[in-house]
């Protein structure tokens, strides 16, 4: 890793915390970052954040890490590995007590609240920029902030238009018309598509995880239709090649391939969408100079500047009220402001989803590997 | 050179002769040594099961995951698909390896030959992902071969993402390294042989049944094994080419270790996989020897 040089002075952790507390109570947002970081601790060359690629990194990149470095004059480097595949290298660089192969990483709750229950994850309660953030920025189930929540995002119904040509498709039901069969795809893991499914099966929301039969009994269904299984860029590669015509996926993978010419809508059916959020959390291990800017990129991440810009390139709606939605995507389904908006979306706690995904994962394999 | 003869002397005197094999086989013992430290491990992991609430492995041992392993469908069905797809690989890459192979020795024609050749290495400089990538581009409902078959009136068909596409990309992974096995054998055996079998009135059929193929048989098991345990084993083909919903034991063996976070199971099915592979091999081995890879020694 590099610029990993130990601080001239002996800080030591009680000390970060406290200059972060000051930091805050000096009220960093919108304070320019060299006088904010006053006492600050020796500045690395570089931090790298784990990020996925495409349009992705780039917002990531011009709302949060390209300001960050401005401010601090510290790069930021980004890494595409897979967050399921760094997940591995995070846990291993813990339990060898190795300095981990990242600073930040971006993560979907769910994989990083398996991080925190594991115990590898730094505590980011003190970051001063909490103070003004939403509910949806705080882990539910976890204590503290081993993770902090930065966006939420919906499972969305993407299809083309030539294909649905009475309207946007109003059920996840409409997937199972024969002449959609090889031409719908979802995630390889079912991932998004469980709980809109236990309700087109006839099932309820309260009963999960318990009683989850009539979800695998319509993921049944959808097997007939021969899906595609893929992950978020196969996605939108399915959709430019042709290959299908409607998918279970992140409203942002669609919004980037409409962004590319393909034409494309999304809707949330009457069943409703899976809504779910990512996060920022920092593995153990670091030096403490190093923790110290891990924090403050994550504490500038979750400012209304940052939020503004690198949420407008996903399109999806943030932690820190004021933020405006992109204008197109003002009174979208894909971007809840309402509760109203928020009626329509399935969320379900991650806590359970953690005890449960590797059955529910399973469960999808067996029917559609069968 | 009395100086660097004496240098080495000094650095392995002639006493130390008789363990000049021994040294030789010292990459081997370190390959094979950390080969067996992994699969230690991997069986240290096996025995564990995955606590949810932690997200650590267990500290206590049971067969749980191995109780798994044979009795949920979904392993069975991989597992199965994973078996019998590479038997079929097998059997079609050596049926298409064999006449190129024949080919590319026997021809008179340099030209020929070095044709065969370049197009027998030129998808080693190509990678597994690169050509699985190529065959989206050629068989995709907008690819080339749609539009080939748009132009004569056919309405597209999907050739992409299932088993056959699956069977048909491992093959042609597989083929260059069935003609690399296969064509050593071929050139063993020599062409009087064969005209002898003509010289004495056997017509091509059956000098090919009984003079041919049995004098090929070290290269058909050599090169049998290897597409055998290669396509056993593949990931990226079925990945790419079977659109999620053909995979084979390697790709349950990823979603173990980096979906579910359930290293325990991945371990437990890899370990599976490394038995079921060396079992197959071990009976080929007894059934036929080990044929090329036995390099010249009989069994």
């Amino acid at each position: 890793m590099t610029g990993s040089t130990k601080p001239p002075f002996n800080f030591g952790r009680r000390r970060f915390l406290q200059d972060v507390g000051l930091a805050g109570a000096a009220g960093l947002v919108g304070m320019p970052f060299g006088r904010a970081f006053a006492a600050e601790p020796e500045k690395p060359k570089e931090i790298i954040v784990r990020a996925w690629g495409g349009s992705w990194v780039d917002s990531l990149k011009k709302g949060v890490s390209d300001p960050f470095t401005k401010a601090t004059g510290i790069a930021v480097r980004h890494d595409l590995t897979e967050d399921n595949e760094i997940q591995p290298k995070l846990w291993a660089a813990a339990a060898q007590k190795r300095v981990p192969p990242i600073h930040v990483n971006w993560d979907t709750t769910t994989n990083a609240t398996k991080s925190a229950l594991r115990g590898v994850t730094e505590d980011l309660s003190d970051l001063s920029n909490l103070a003004g953030v939403t509910e949806l920025a705080k882990p539910v189930g976890l204590d503290g902030y081993p993770i902090v929540n930065t966006y939420g995002y919906v499972y969305v119904l993407a299809y083309r238009p030539g294909a649905f040509p009475d309207g946007a498709p109003k059920s996840w039901k409409d997937l199972l018309d024969p002449k959609f069969k090889g031409r719908i795809a979802l995630y390889n893991d079912g991932i998004g598509f469980h709980f809109p499914a236990q309700v087109a099966g006839g099932g309820k929301l309260e009963d999960i995880p318990d009683n989850m039969q009539p979800a695998w009994d319509f993921i049944a269904k959808i097997k007939e239709q021969a899906p595609l299984l893929g992950e978020d860029p196969d996605f939108t590669a399915w959709f430019q090649k042709g290959e299908i015509d409607a998918a279970c996926t992140i409203s942002t993978n669609a919004r980037e391939a409409k962004a590319n010419g393909v034409d494309i809508a999304w809707t949330v059916p009457e069943e409703g969408a899976k809504y779910d959020t990512d996060g920022l959390w920092i593995p153990k291990g670091l030096p403490e100079n190093e923790l110290y800017w891990a924090k403050q990129y994550i504490n500038f991440a979750i400012t209304k500047e940052a939020q503004q810009v690198w949420l407008d390139g996903l399109g999806l709606p943030g932690v820190v009220p004021g933020v405006t939605p992109p204008a197109d995507l003002v009174g979208d389904p894909s971007y809840p402001t309402t509760e109203a908006d928020f009626g329509k979306l399935i969320r379900i706690s991650s806590k359970v989803q953690v005890e449960h995904e590797s059955e529910w994962f399973g469960k999808f394999k067996e029917i559609m590997q069968g | 050179m009395d100086a660097l003869e004496a240098i080495a002397a000094a650095v392995w005197p002639r006493s130390f002769s008789a363990a000049v094999p021994w040294l030789m086989l010292l990459p081997a013992v370190v390959l094979v040594g950390l080969l067996v430290l992994g699969l230690w491990d991997m069986a240290d992991g096996s025995f564990r099961t995955l606590d949810t609430a932690t997200f650590l492995p267990s500290d206590d041992y049971s067969l749980a995951n191995y109780h798994r392993a044979f009795t949920e469908r979904l392993f069975f069905t991989v597992a199965s698909r994973s078996l019998i797809g590479s038997l079929i690989v097998t059997a079609i890459t050596l049926f298409l390896a064999f006449p190129y192979s024949y080919v590319m020795v026997r021809t008179r024609s340099a030209a020929l030959r070095k044709f065969l050749l370049i197009a027998l290495f030129l998808p080693f400089f190509i990678g597994q992902v690169v050509r699985a990538y190529g065959w989206l581009i050629i068989l995709g409902s907008q690819g080339m071969v749609n539009e080939a078959l748009g132009l004569v009136g056919v309405s597209p068909i999907r050739l992409l993402y299932n088993y056959p596409a699956v069977l048909f990309g491992l093959v042609q992974y597989m083929l260059p390294f069935a003609v690399l096995m296969l064509a050593p054998a071929l050139t063993a055996i020599p062409e009087e042989m064969e005209s002898a079998a003509g010289s004495l009135g056997a017509n091509w059929v059956r000098t090919f049944l009984h003079v041919v193929l049995p004098l090929a048989k070290p290269g058909f098991i050599g090169a049998g094994l290897v597409v055998l345990t290669l396509s056993l084993t593949d990931f990226a083909i079925p990945a790419i080419l079977g659109g999620g919903s053909q995979d084979f034991i390697a790709n349950a063996i990823y979603d173990q270790f980096f979906r579910t976070s359930d290293q325990g199971m991945g371990a437990t099915l890899a370990l599976l996989l490394v038995a079921v592979g060396s079992m197959m091999v071990g009976v080929v081995f007894a059934l036929f020897g080990a044929g090329t890879l036995a390099m010249g020694r009989s069994k």
